[in-house]
Parts: C-alpha cells; sequence; structure tokens
C-alpha cells in the first residue's frame, strides 16, 4: 500500500469535513443557547451566533440550576447514585463473574445466556417491577432507591464484563500461587483481583456513566426535588419549557454542557477500552 | 411408515380444504359490505343484464369502472345469473363510504363464487405443500379479500396457475406447459393488472437459469413466444379493447398512475411507504368482529422470513414473486391492504418452509444436546460453590426476581386505580388465590377497579393486538421498532464502515484529529444528544423552522420542513439522522479495530495480482471485515430496537417497546398513564424478542470469536 495522491486526500479531507460538520451542529446549536445571554425563554428567531455573548447562563446554572436546589447538592446527588450503584454492581456481581470465569459446574451455559439476556434488557424492563418492589418497601423517593435501581440496571452488564476480564487472567498464574499453598479466595485476592481491576474499573466506568446520565426513569421514582441528580434537572427544565416554563434555554445548553464535559473527557481518553467493553466480548 | 406416508398426506390436504372452506363460508356470511363491493356488484349486474338478453355486442362497451379489466367483473356477472333481477346499484364515487344495503340475494353467490375461486388456490396450493395451504387457508386478510365482491380471488388463482404452469415447463421442458402458463397470465391479467407481477418474477427466474446453462439465446425466443401468446390472451378475455384497443388501454393504465399521485382518499390515508409492512402483521379482525376465529396473519409473516433461505434453495421463483411484488407496492402510492393479496400465495410457501427451518433446528440441537454432554468434575462444582452462592443470591434479588415478579404483575390488571391495595399485598393475594384456582380468572377489559384481580394471560392476546396493529389503525408498532432497529443500524454502519476506511488510508492529514471529533457524539449521554436534535427539529422554536420562518417559504428551508410535515414517510429522518450521529462513532471504531488486525500481506497480494481499488475492497475488506464487525452490528441492533431517550425526548411515546412501556405505565402520563400490568406485559412481550436476539448474537460471536477476542 502506497500513500494516497494529493486529489484523493483533497477529497478524502473534503468528505471529512462535510461529516465534521454533521458532528457538530447539532453540539453548535447548544452551544449558540448556552451563551447566549439575550434569550427570555425559547429561542424566537434564527441564528447561527448568540445575539450576546455571555456567560450568565453558567454562573446561574453552577448556582441554582432546577427550583431554588443548589448546584453542589444536584451534584452530590449525581454521584452519590452513580458512584454508589457502580460501586455495588462491581462488589455484588464480582463472585459471580468468577465462579463464571474460571469453575465448570452444572447449568453453567444457561446461567451466562441469563447474563447476558439481562445485560441487554432495556432499564424500562426492570423499571416496572422494581417501582412496584420499592413502593412496597416504602423506600421508593429516597436516593437509596435509586442507587439500588441503577446498580439493578448495571448489574448484568458487570458481570459479563468482569467474566472476561477474569477470563483474560491466564490460568498458569493463578496455578503458580496454588503450588505455593494458597487456597482459592487468597489467590484470588492477592493474584487475580489486582491484575483484573483495571478492566473492573472500565465495567464500573460505564455503569456510573449509565446512572449519571439517566433522566427518564430516575423521574418515575423520586418526587422530591432535594433527591433529584443532574441529568434528571435537565430534563426537568425541559419539561418546564412546555408548561410556559420560566428559564430561559440558555440555561439548558450550559446545563448541558456542564454536564457532557466530563464524560467527553472519558470517552476520548478509554475509547477503544470502552469500545471493547461495549461489545460484550463474545460469548463462549 | 412410507406406506402410510401418501394417505396421510391426502387426509392432510382435504382437512386443509375443510378448514379453508368453512372459514370462507363463515366470511361469506359474516363480513359487512366494505368499500368497493358496490362497484363491482353494479359491473356484475351490468353483465348479468347483457347475458340475460343474449346481448352480446354489448360487452364491446361494457366495463364499469374501467380501470380494472373485465374479465373478474364478468365472472360476477355470472354468478349472479342464478340470482333475482335487482335495480342496478347506484353509481357513486370511489371517496364514498361502503354502501350497507346492497341486496342480500345478490352479495350472497357474488361472493360464493370469489370464495370458491380462493378455496380453490387453498386446494391448488395444499396439494404442493399441505402446510403452506394451512398458512393460506387460515390468513385472515386472503380470507377476506377473497370472500367479498372483490376483484382479487380470480387473479390470485390464475397467477398462482402462472407458476405451477412455468415450473412444470421447467421441469420438463414441455412447450405445452409453457402455453398454460402464458394463457394463465393472460388471464390474470384481464382480471386485474397488479397480479401481473408474477410474470416478472418468472422472467428473473427464467433468465438465471438460461443464464447459468448458458443457453440465453433460446430463453429470449421462448419468453417473447410467452409475453406475445399472454398478451393474445389478454385481448382475447377483454371484449372491452376490442373496439379501441390504444385508447381503452392508455386510459385505464392512467387511470391508475393519476390516482396514485392525486386521488383524494390515497393523500387521506397517508400511509408510509411501508404499510404494505405494516398490513403483513396486521389482520382484519381488528375490523370485523365475530368473523375470523384467530389471526394468524403476522405469524406467517414471521415465519415466512425464516423461510426464505430454505424456499430460495428450493424453488427461487417463489422468493422472487415475494420480492418483485414487495418492491412494487414500497414504490407504489396506493397502499390499499387487499394488494398484498398478490403475494400471500409465496408468502404462505415460505411460511411453511419457515416451520421446516425451526423444526430442523430443533432436531439438531436435541440430537447435539446428548453429544456434547461433558462431565463435570464434582470436585471443580465444589470449589465454584463460594463463589456462586453470593453471587446468585445478588442475581437473583436485583435480576431475576424483579423479572419474576414482572411476570405475576403481568397476569393480573394492577393499576393506577388499584394502587393502594397493590402495595398493600394485593397483587400476591390476586395472584394467589387465582393461580391457586380459588378465584376464577376475570377476563381482561381494560377497565380500572380499584382491588387488584387475577387476569391470567387474558391480557396478552388484547396487549399483542396492540402492538402487532395498532388495533385497527394498521400501523405497527412492532414492525416499525423492528424496521427502526434495521435501518438505523444499517446506516450506522454504512457510515461508520465509511468513515473508517476514509481514516484507514495511508498519509490521510489530521487523521488523529478527525476521529477525536468524530467520537464527541458517542461521548454525548443519548438525552443530551436528542435534545440537541430536538433543537434543530422541534416544530415550532427548532432551527430549521426558525430558519424557515427567517428566508421564508420558498427558500431551502421552507420547502424542507413543508416537506417534512407532508409527506407521510419523511418524518423518519428526523429520528434516523439523529440515530445516525449517535450510532456511526461505535461502529467506525469498531470497524478501525477490525482494519487494524487485516494483515498487510494480504493486501501485497491483491496488488499483485493486479486488483484495483474496488475489488481489493470487494473481495479482500469486506470479506475479512465483515465477520469482526458482526458482533457490534448485533449489538448496536439490540439498543437500537431498545431505544428509549431519543423518542421519550422527540415525544415520540409510542416510537419503540421500550418508550410505549414506560408512557404507559408512567402514572402522570399520556395513554390514560399508571397502566402497570400493561407495562409488564409489553416488558415480557420484549424480553421475549430479546432472546431471540441475542441467541442469534450469541451464536454469530462464537463462530467468529469476536472483534475483542480477535
Amino acid at each position: 500500500m502506497h500513500k494516497i495522491s494529493t486529489r484523493k486526500q483533497i477529497i478524502t479531507q473534503s468528505l471529512l469535513t462535510l461529516i465534521g460538520l454533521f458532528v457538530l451542529l447539532p453540539i453548535w446549536g447548544m452551544i449558540r443557547l448556552a451563551f447566549d445571554g439575550s434569550l427570555k425563554g425559547r429561542p424566537t428567531e434564527f441564528r447561527f451566533f448568540p445575539k450576546e455573548w455571555s456567560l450568565t447562563a453558567f454562573l446561574q446554572v453552577l448556582d441554582r440550576p432546577y427550583q431554588s436546589v443548589e448546584f453542589s447538592v444536584l451534584l452530590k446527588n449525581s454521584l452519590i447514585v452513580s458512584f454508589g450503584a457502580a460501586l455495588l454492581a462491581i462488589v455484588l456481581g464480582i463472585s459471580l463473574a468468577y465462579a463464571f470465569a474460571r469453575f465448570r459446574f452444572p447449568a453453567r451455559k444457561q446461567g451466562l445466556f441469563a447474563i447476558l439476556l439481562t445485560a441487554f434488557l432495556p432499564p424500562v424492563a426492570f423499571m416496572t417491577p422494581l417501582y412496584i418492589l420499592l413502593s412496597i418497601l416504602q423506600i421508593r423517593t429516597t436516593l437509596f432507591a435509586l442507587v439500588l435501581v441503577y446498580a439493578s440496571f448495571a448489574l448484568p452488564f458487570c458481570i459479563w464484563n468482569m467474566r472476561a476480564a477474569f477470563q483474560a487472567i491466564p490460568k498458569e498464574i493463578e496455578e503458580a500461587a496454588f503450588l505455593d499453598g494458597a487456597g482459592d479466595f487468597r489467590t484470588f485476592l492477592n493474584i487475580t483481583l489486582p491484575l483484573a481491576l483495571p478492566s473492573i474499573a472500565i465495567s464500573g466506568l460505564i455503569a456510573f456513566l449509565m446512572a449519571y446520565s439517566e433522566f427518564a426513569i430516575g423521574w418515575l421514582f423520586v418526587d422530591k426535588a432535594d433527591n433529584v441528580t443532574l441529568a434528571m434537572s435537565i430534563y426537568a427544565i425541559v419539561q418546564s419549557q412546555y408548561s410556559g416554563g420560566a428559564q430561559p434555554w440558555s440555561y439548558l445548553g450550559s446545563l448541558v454542557i456542564i454536564i457532557s464535559i466530563p464524560v467527553i473527557i472519558v470517552f476520548l481518553v478509554f475509547q477503544y477500552t470502552l469500545l471493547e467493553h461495549m461489545l460484550f466480548g463474545s460469548a463462549e | 411408515m412410507k406406506r402410510f406416508e401418501v394417505p396421510i398426506r391426502i387426509l392432510f390436504i382435504v382437512l386443509v380444504a375443510i378448514i379453508a372452506w368453512s372459514l370462507r363460508a363463515r366470511a361469506v356470511e359474516k363480513l359487512n359490505i366494505d368499500f368497493d363491493e358496490d362497484d363491482y356488484m353494479r359491473a356484475g349486474q351490468e353483465y348479468t343484464h347483457l347475458i340475460r338478453t343474449s346481448n352480446w355486442s354489448g360487452f364491446l362497451d361494457t366495463n364499469y369502472r374501467p380501470e380494472h379489466p373485465p374479465l373478474a367483473k364478468i365472472v360476477i356477472g355470472l354468478s349472479l345469473l342464478s340470482a333475482p333481477e335487482k335495480d342496478l346499484i347506484r353509481d357513486a364515487p370511489t371517496t364514498s363510504e361502503p354502501n350497507k344495503y346492497l341486496p342480500r340475494e345478490l352479495v350472497k353467490p357474488a361472493r360464493t363464487t370469489n370464495a370458491i375461486l380462493g378455496w380453490l388456490t387453498v386446494i391448488l396450493l395444499a396439494i404442493i405443500n399441505p402446510l403452506a395451504g394451512l398458512a393460506l387457508a387460515t390468513h385472515t386478510f386472503t380470507i377476506k379479500y377473497v370472500s367479498q365482491i372483490m376483484l382479487e380471488a380470480l387473479p390470485a388463482l390464475t397467477s398462482f396457475i402462472t407458476v405451477l404452469a412455468y415450473l412444470q415447463f421447467k421441469k420438463k421442458e414441455k412447450t405445452n406447459w409453457l402455453i398454460t402458463s402464458a394463457i394463465f397470465l393472460g388471464l390474470t391479467a384481464a382480471s386485474k393488472y397488479l397480479y401481473c407481477f408474477v410474470g416478472i418474477a418468472i422472467l428473473i427466474d427464467w433468465f438465471l437459469e438460461a443464464k447459468s446453462k448458458e443457453k440465453i439465446k433460446p430463453f429470449l425466443r421462448q419468453a417473447l413466444v410467452w409475453g406475445v401468446i399472454a398478451f393474445a390472451i389478454f385481448f382475447i378475455a377483454n371484449p372491452y379493447l376490442w373496439t379501441n384497443p390504444i385508447g381503452r388501454l392508455q386510459e385505464s393504465v392512467f387511470y391508475h398512475a393519476q390516482y396514485s399521485s392525486s386521488a383524494e382518499e390515497v393523500n387521506r390515508a397517508g400511509y408510509p411507504f411501508w404499510q404494505p409492512f405494516n398490513w403483513l402483521f396486521f389482520s382484519p379482525i381488528a375490523w370485523h368482529e365475530d368473523v375470523f376465529l384467530f389471526a394468524p396473519d403476522i405469524w406467517i409473516t414471521l415465519l415466512a422470513v425464516i423461510g426464505l433461505t430454505r424456499l430460495w434453495k428450493r424453488e427461487r421463483v417463489y422468493v422472487l414473486w415475494i420480492g418483485v411484488a414487495l418492491l412494487f407496492l414500497l414504490f407504489w402510492k396506493t397502499k390499499w391492504p387487499q394488494y398484498i393479496i398478490i403475494f400471500t400465495v409465496p408468502l404462505s410457501l415460505s411460511a411453511a418452509e419457515g416451520i421446516a427451518t425451526l423444526w430442523n433446528q430443533l432436531v439438531e440441537w436435541w440430537k447435539n444436546r446428548q453429544v456434547q454432554r461433558t462431565t463435570i468434575s464434582k470436585n471443580e462444582a465444589r470449589r465454584a460453590i463460594p463463589w456462586l452462592v453470593p453471587g446468585l443470591i445478588a442475581f437473583a434479588i436485583f435480576t431475576i426476581f424483579p423479572l419474576i415478579f414482572q411476570v405475576v404483575v403481568s397476569m393480573t390488571d394492577f393499576n393506577s386505580a388499584s394502587i393502594r391495595d397493590g402495595f398493600q399485598g394485593g397483587i400476591w393475594r390476586a395472584f394467589w388465590e387465582g393461580i391457586t384456582g380459588q378465584i376464577p380468572i376475570s377476563e381482561w377489559d381494560g377497565s380500572r377497579a380499584n382491588q387488584v384481580r387475577f387476569t391470567g394471560l387474558t391480557s396478552y392476546p388484547f396487549v399483542f393486538n396492540e402492538i402487532a396493529n395498532g388495533n385497527g389503525s394498521g400501523n405497527s408498532i412492532l414492525f416499525f421498532n423492528i424496521m427502526w432497529a434495521v435501518v438505523s443500524v444499517i446506516l450506522q454502519g454504512g457510515l461508520g464502515l465509511g468513515v473508517a476506511l476514509l481514516l484507514w488510508q495511508r498519509g490521510v492529514q489530521l487523521g488523529k484529529f478527525w476521529q477525536a471529533l468524530f467520537i464527541l457524539p458517542w461521548a454525548i449521554p443519548e438525552m443530551i444528544g436528542a435534545l440537541m436534535w430536538f433543537n434543530i427539529f422541534q416544530r415550532e422554536w427548532g432551527w430549521l423552522y426558525l430558519a424557515a420562518e427567517k428566508f421564508g417559504a420558498d427558500s431551502f428551508f421552507g420547502v424542507f420542513t413543508r416537506n417534512l410535515e407532508n409527506s407521510p414517510s419523511l418524518w423518519l429522518i428526523t429520528f434516523l439522522l439523529p440515530a445516525l450521529w449517535y450510532g456511526f462513532p461505535f461502529m467506525m471504531l469498531a470497524a478501525s479495530t477490525g482494519l487494524k488486525i487485516i494483515p498487510k500481506e494480504v493486501y501485497d497480494a491483491a496488488a499483485m495480482d493486479g486488483a484495483n481499488a474496488m475489488q481489493t475492497f470487494r473481495y479482500v475488506t469486506l470479506p475479512l471485515l465483515l465477520p469482526l464487525l458482526l458482533p457490534a452490528i448485533i449489538v448496536r441492533g439490540i439498543f437500537a430496537f431498545n431505544q428509549f431517550y431519543l423518542f421519550q425526548t422527540f415525544y415520540f411515546l409510542d416510537g419503540t417497546l421500550a418508550t410505549l412501556s414506560y408512557n404507559v405505565f408512567n402514572p402522570t402520563g399520556y395513554f390514560g398513564g399508571g397502566q402497570f400490568a400493561t407495562s409488564a406485559v409489553i416488558n415480557i412481550i420484549t424480553v421475549l424478542i430479546l432472546i431471540i436476539f441475542v441467541s442469534m448474537f450469541n451464536r454469530w460471536s462464537k463462530a467468529e470469536e469476536g472483534v475483542v477476542n480477535a
């Protein structure tokens, strides 16, 4: 294979530019809203650039984006829910993942299929029963309930991915530990777990991001403004616009940007690793 | 065993014939008068009158509703000979409502004649393939339209005979069969033009056959004779053409083109281009109460999809028949439900092959099951226990138990009216008392009581009907959901692969920059991405609409938004564009990982053989890359099937099953809100569908090792 000609280079670059515009256009639409200080409600005229460049929306959003709840409270809620869900999914799933990665036992195949299937189910498929169960337990509207719900969404996915992580570690390393007289549990704790940790962390990260950006199901469970997450507050602003809402759309735009930036950084850094995990590896 | 095969087969055919006739006889008796029946009744009456008065020259100038050739109408006329003479049905425009006051004495013989023709089609099909005969016998759309005073029954039969005769010719190479085929094609054309697509399917099959045998010249000669005979028969069976052939032929053909593009009822119907598929998922059972006992139509369609490959191997022409007919119906703007009758015969055959395919797989699975049973060492299983137990408990509590509980809820009528009772143990009470037979099943009717009732499985057929055919609206959420998954993944895969190939060329400037830029949409949470696109497509303050306002109705934006609003299909792109935007980066990354794995030597070899860029891509890159991409395609397909946030943000509240389930559930939402049990039923249907998808993923990724392990 040889290098491409100048003509081809030009064609390639113009095609890429075109796709780049396709990628950027909707993002720019949001950015334009975020920085427009002239907006009183929803946009009323076509503009490609903001009418008055301003940062007030950002400052306002970083103070109290939704009703009278402070940004820091929303962020705290988001972090509690997302960390909690990710951690819970990892901790609860890790032993099952290891069992499926290392041992042969009856009905193992069927078990794997069940995990894979549940990992592919839409969150909505768990919403109905969880809503009713948590209502019966009378904890439905708490932050803790959200942690449980999101952990439940993420659990099958995390089990599947952690299993892949354990499988990627050569059995020989473990066998060497056995020869030194270590039992199953010690080998796992001292040898396998540390080696698999980076990969497990990525599984947790995906669970974290899922919980971090979920809003619709969250709104079904939580009804107090104090227990709202950042993503949920965005949806609330959108909803309030339909009932003749009071907040300018620049708030929405800036909140969207603030929420997205950390996620974008994570994706840019871990792109191929994330891809690998999201592809579920291959079934046995 | 062999000794009994023939008698059993005959018995089965007889059984199919009995079923087919009883269902059609019931339809003849019970179907209410539909659109167009008055027209064709009147057309028939005119012929009856001509025959009674022996006014044979009258045939030359009689053809009421001249857009359709007269043969099928003449048959209706013949059927009325035994009936008492009645006043001519009044002439009404095509837009008028069905005429409910047709004389019963005329309706019965006319419908019965059509039903007999439809019945003969079933018997003929059953002789070839009894299972297919059973499918056609029970297909409710076919029953409906061959048992009414429509023009479908006769051409459906003659078009089938056309194919059968052609197949005999293909097998035995006897000219007599070819002539028979041509005669029946001519008769088909003289009944209804639409059914002649079978001729195109035959020509394609014939050509492919001739090409493989390198007998193109004799094919051309024979096909020409075949066509000429067919046309001659068409002319002979069409006395209306005799006095003014060209003028009247033109008139009838142009009518359809014009009708399709400008008729009021066509525009009012506002069907999207994929409406034929909706009809295939649909059953008229929702239109006519107490006529059809059950509606296997959707299952016949799904089985037909499975059976296509097998049918192609056995008899290609039937698949071509389905393909040509569907392709035409997708592009033709008139999309009346009766049009699908033009290919329900091959559809039934494919469904039968689908059953055979499934049966074979079941047998294979059963055999393998016994082979693969390997011994598991007891020691290893014992060592697994301490790891399994805590994990299984967690998995059971968080995942399995909710799903089981969902099944329980789905067998009740739990909703927002019975919320207090349900939360205080009413769900379990109703379920337990129902399952142990202490209380009778209350038939699910959608009503809301303040006590939870046990409905057993009675809500499933209702909800499924709602999903599959929009309860009579002819709009199938299920089909849309599947089409959405397929189309959006094809687009994402196409663009993703394209971009990966662009970036993969050697020496592309700024490659890293472009890739980082293109990943952005993937990194943005789906809900936020959907909001960004909503900000463009929203009807009042979306960018596009604001631009249309600013630059005027004749600007690009004005024209674009106007088309968007007026077309029954174009709105789909307001969803496909965001889905493409959101999904292509994932496919791009998957493709570029795959491209990196392909060894460079392969390309050197291709270059040495003198392959050009196109050939290299077609014969080297694509075959090596596709298996690596397959897992990514299925994963994205499943995600597209489950797509929720995009549709929810755009307020398309019943776009996918997931969106529908959410909004049916949402206590403050649309669709009545708080229908918890209905939402549970939808979720369980989703789970059942996903079992199929995940099995596919499991099988394919196993075969190809997947991108990750490669």
